[in-house]
């Protein structure tokens, strides 16, 4: 084992000179781990002209580690698993976190596998018995939590779900590193040719004061009239989980969520909605947020302040109703 | 075009009730339906378009006991070509990296262009196997595919990021995607391929076929237990009339009507 | 003996269900109410090769047996009764008795179109004048020189206002009473055959339930099915076969009424707990499954005595169609009464199954004409 073992690395991601809010949230609760432990929590920013991306996660770390080149341009799974696969090596750190996006998703289990240590992904909880890693996971769409321990190892790896994790500012002053780039140019076998940005729409979902959301609930296509009643009845706008962007009932620009858009309204009304964490990701943060679901177990109603457990065909018409009663 | 798809048979659970069973590990299965895993029913379609494209053929494997036999044969019956089901018997408690060391050892003896996996089972929700699988067998991959173009040798596929953003990609074949739902319109099959496919042997292969006695268990589920209930939303009660007056007043209260 | 279902009947049962979940059911209560028949559903179910279950593969079908039909008509019928039917007419009253009687030439130039779907099939046995009693018909055809020339009118004909191939009943020889009953295939475009009132249902609203009209209609002479005079045979043996599938279409409503109901019971409340608390709604979710299940298995023995290749099975189709379509009734009206009020709605589909599930007492010969059938079997 290397010397530095014990200490927690974290992966700042960041994407076109933004970085993801994941990368506080690591790094937060890798500060958190790094007390419990006495160690320390080290920064890994790779990529080319980061120069601001390290300024800003200086502080949030005891070392920053930094590796630059112009083949890691844009975050590219398999160039930064050679990147980091090299540095994991020679650090040894006791536990890596990553985040759980579509970066994380990409990179996180082949890394894992190549270095031969075991990974858990999509955890919304880590704990520490006696050095003991043990995290909390939720399967079947956060039905159930799940704790989940690792088979013994000299280091291991986490993907973190985004959003369960606080992000706070960190008040330390992190060393930064340069290592130099094991890698000399993006990898023939994926490369990466260019960004397609998403269409624009008919709406700007994220500029609504109020969001009637509907979900795979909603059973047919037919069925939106019904939600498009109720949403001008509060001079709201439509919007919508994945399902029904898959479907094709709705067009992409409606939907919420991690592979969607991040909304924050006056009101979030979900509507058939189950309440799986891509979907969350993109409207817990609206000021109030309503569910309608049969399903009194539904994961919505973690998010939600208010809930009706009952059929959505039975309730939406009586609330349009009362909604008009009282405008008057 | 010679592809493989990894498919996974799982529990319905969006609607279900789900209640963890006696040994606090698993949940109990007996009351509800299972199905084909949401987005390998996508990665399937996607592979049976290729094929129909270009030529080829289309391999499932599903890692499994024989009640998944019915999942694979509804794939067969969509248009794949022969079917593999490794028997989980023997393997115990799996974890995602087992599942891609187990589907390792069965393709690595396989010939094949391409190898599709959905990008996330829903019951783990692991998003795990496929990205490893590729690592293990040495290949290049990319998750959250949602478009697949093929060229010779290479493949251009688009991969979805954040909100909303894609990523073009140019990867070398043999490769490895994991498909994200709506990349496609799965099909329903016919009556007639349903017919054949019932009638077609699925090879069944065993720890031993596939020269891995122990997959090597790197997680282990400890206990599953209820979420725990934090701030849960104030439900409001009654029958539709009065939660709906309810909602409506809370509305008004709150200046949004 | 074996109560479970093959490979391929669970894997045609799942397909069935998941496309009658996903594309049927939402459009079933929408074609209930404006009685519009519903081609996009038949379109989709063609594809899969629904409208030909029974039509061995050479014919253009799928090649299945009686069993995998009754199954299929019961998954459609579970979201969509009028579905069911439709399929079911197509199925075991245009393309079976064409299968059975006709000859070699008459399986392959009909088949493959009935089983695609290009054409719809229907079978008009009924009169204004005749209903229970199939041999008071009045409907007459005569032979001149390479044409039979039909006269008469068929009532209540379902699938009659859309399909292109028919399966009709007539008299070319009055003298020899039920003896002198012939059938013919009749297309749409025949000249002389028109149609008549379309019928305005209290159930299976959208089936293009239709009076068919013959005057001087000319059907060429290599449409006789069968030989001239063994009409009434085929008549009788036909329906032995549908009867089972109208069984299925019956064991398909109650059991979606029963799912219905099931969860309804779960989730609403009354004095402070769930329905499915009270006893007397215990009771009525007991009785529901357990007619259900006896009438399944009923539905099933008949489909399976066919599949065997008996050659009587009359009482058996009866037994499974009478008990079958009593346990339709009886289920859509407990459903009905669970649900309350509400059950009284058009927002909920127990209404539509409740009103649906009547016709299956009647039509494919009544309860009445089932027990008939039945004690006749037994007395003879
Ligand atoms: C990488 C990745 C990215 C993703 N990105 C997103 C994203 O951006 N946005 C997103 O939404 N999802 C996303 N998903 C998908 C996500 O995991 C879930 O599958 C999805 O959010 C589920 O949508 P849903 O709640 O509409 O459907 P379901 O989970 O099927 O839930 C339907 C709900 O409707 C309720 N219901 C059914 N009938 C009624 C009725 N009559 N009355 C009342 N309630 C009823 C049910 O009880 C159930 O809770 C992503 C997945 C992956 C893997
Ligand atoms: C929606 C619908 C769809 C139909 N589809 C078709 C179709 O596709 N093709 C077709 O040919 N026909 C079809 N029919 C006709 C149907 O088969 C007849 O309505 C049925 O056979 C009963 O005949 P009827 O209406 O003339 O009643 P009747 O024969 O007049 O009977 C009236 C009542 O008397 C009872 N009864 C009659 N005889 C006896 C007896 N001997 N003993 C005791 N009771 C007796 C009957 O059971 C019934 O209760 C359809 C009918 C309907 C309503």
């Amino acid at each position: 084992m290397g010397g530095e073992m014990g200490k927690i690395f974290t992966l700042v991601e960041h994407r076109r000179g933004q970085i993801h809010d994941i990368s506080f949230e690591l790094l937060t609760k890798g500060r958190d781990l790094a007390a419990q432990l006495n160690s320390e929590v080290v920064a890994l920013v790779l990529g080319h002209g980061t120069e601001e991306v390290v300024e800003r996660v200086k502080g949030e770390a005891h070392q920053v580690l930094w590796v630059k080149g112009e083949s890691l341009k844009e975050p590219n799974a398999e160039a930064y698993q050679i990147v980091l696969s090299h540095i994991l090596k020679e650090y040894n750190p006791f536990l890596t976190l990553i985040g759980h996006t579509a970066l994380g998703m990409d990179l996180a289990p082949p890394l894992a596998a190549s270095l031969d240590i075991p990974l858990a992904t999509d955890c919304v909880g880590i704990e520490l018995e006696d050095k003991r890693v043990i995290t909390i996971r939720q399967p079947y769409n956060g039905k159930l939590n799940a704790r989940v321990s690792f088979a013994d190892a000299p280091a291991f790896m986490i993907t973190l779900r985004q959003g369960s994790f606080p992000s706070e500012e960190g008040n330390l002053t992190g060393k930064v590193v340069d290592i130099p780039s094991p890698l000399e140019k993006e990898p023939d076998y994926r490369r990466f040719v260019e960004y397609i940005e998403a269409a624009v729409g008919e709406v700007d979902i994220t500029q609504a004061d109020v969001i009637i959301a509907v979900g795979r609930g909603i059973k047919e296509k037919e069925n939106l009239a019904l939600l498009e009643d109720l949403a001008d009845s509060l001079g709201g706008v439509l919007a919508c989980s994945r399902p029904i962007v898959d479907e094709g009932w709705l067009s992409k620009d409606r939907q919420v969520g991690s592979s969607g858009k991040t909304v924050k309204p006056k009101l979030y009304m979900a509507i058939g909605i189950s309440g799986a964490f891509q979907h969350i990701t993109g409207m817990k943060n609206a000021d109030t947020i309503v569910a309608i679901n049969k399903d009194p177990n539904a994961p919505i109603f973690n998010v939600a302040h208010y809930g009706i457990v009952d059929d959505l065909f039975k309730v939406v018409p009586v609330l349009k109703k009362k909604i008009l009663e009282l405008k008057g | 075009m010679d592809i493989v798809v990894c498919i996974k048979r799982v529990p319905e659970t969006a609607e279900a009730e789900i209640k963890v069973d006696s040994s606090g590990k698993d949940i109990l299965k007996e009351r509800l339906t299972f199905d084909i895993n949401e987005s390998d029913n996508y990665a399937l379609e996607e592979a049976i378009l290729l094929k129909e494209k270009r030529g080829g053929t289309v391999t499932l494997i599903s890692v499994g006991p024989p009640e998944c036999e019915d999942t694979i044969r509804m794939g067969l019956a969509k248009g794949a070509d022969q079917a593999i089901r490794v028997s989980n018997e023997g393997f115990g408690e799996l974890d995602g990296f087992a599942t891609a060391e187990i589907l390792k050892n069965t393709i690595q003896d396989l010939s094949y262009d391409l190898i599709l996996t959905g990008c996330m089972a829903t019951d783990d929700g692991y998003s795990q196997v496929g990205p490893t699988l590729a690592e293990l067998l040495g290949i290049p991959h990319a998750v959250l595919v949602t478009k697949v173009d093929l060229q010779d040798g290479n493949a251009r596929v688009e991969r979805e990021l954040e909100g909303g953003l894609l990523e073009a990609l140019e990867i070398k074949l043999p490769a490895l995607f994991a498909i994200q739902t709506g990349i496609n319109e799965p099909r329903y099959a016919s009556l007639i391929a349903i017919r054949r496919a019932a009638a077609k042997e699925i090879k069944v292969l065993n720890a031993q076929a596939i020269g891995l006695e122990r997959p090597t268990l790197r997680t282990r589920v400890e206990n599953l237990f209820p979420p725990p209930v934090g701030k849960r939303a104030e439900i409001l009660k009654g029958g539709a009339e009065e939660t709906s007056k309810r909602l409506a007043q809370i509305y008004k209260s709150k200046g949004i009507i | 003996m074996d109560f479970d279902l093959t490979t391929d009947q669970r894997m045609l049962q799942k397909m069935v269900r998941e496309i009658a979940t996903k594309e049927l059911e939402p459009v079933a209560s929408e074609i209930d109410q404006s009685g519009e028949f519903p081609w996009e559903n038949i379109k989709k179910l063609a594809k899969q090769g629904l409208l030909g279950v029974i039509v061995p593969e050479k014919y253009g079908g799928a090649g299945f047996d009686f069993i995998s039909l009754a199954i299929a008509i019961e998954e459609i019928s579970k979201v969509c009764a009028t579905t069911g039917v439709i399929v079911a007419v197509n199925n075991s009253l245009a393309a079976y008795p064409i299968y059975q009687f006709g000859n070699e030439e008459q399986r392959k130039k009909w088949l493959p179109l009935l089983a695609s779907g290009e054409k719809l099939g229907a079978i008009a046995i009924t009169e204004p004048n005749a209903g229970s009693d199939v041999a008071s018909m009045e409907t007459t055809a005569r032979l001149e020189g390479d044409y039979w020339v039909l006269n008469g009118t068929k009532r209540f004909i379902t699938n009659g206002g859309e399909a292109g191939i028919y399966v009709v009943f007539a008299y070319t020889n009055k003298e020899l009473q039920h003896r002198g009953i012939s059938a013919f295939i009749v297309e749409r475009e025949t000249p002389g055959f028109s149609l008549g009132k379309h019928e305005d249902l209290m159930g299976i609203r959208a089936t293009a339930n239709c009076e068919l009209i013959f005057e001087d209609a000319k059907i060429p002479k290599d449409n006789l099915l069968g030989e001239e005079g063994q009409g009434f045979k085929i008549c009788m043996h036909t329906l032995d076969v549908s009867r089972i599938d109208i069984g299925a279409q019956a064991v398909g409503l109650a059991q979606g009424a029963l799912d219905a109901a099931i969860s309804y019971a779960k989730e609403r409340k009354a004095f402070g707990k769930p329905l499915s608390e009270f006893e007397m709604i215990q009771s009525m979710i007991a009785e529901m499954a357990t007619q259900i299940q006896a009438a399944r298995l009923l539905v099933y023995y008949a489909a399976y005595c066919k599949d065997k290749g008996m050659s009587r099975f009359s009482k058996e189709a009866s037994m499974g169609k009478w008990f079958a379509s009593e346990a339709a009734v009886n289920a859509t009206k407990m459903a009905v009464q669970i649900y309350g009020g509400y059950g009284y709605t058009k927002d909920y589909p127990v209404e539509r199954f409740y009103r649906d599930a009547k016709i299956m007492e009647l039509y494919e010969g009544t309860s009445e004409i089932q027990k008939i059938v039945i004690a006749r079997s037994l007395l003879k």
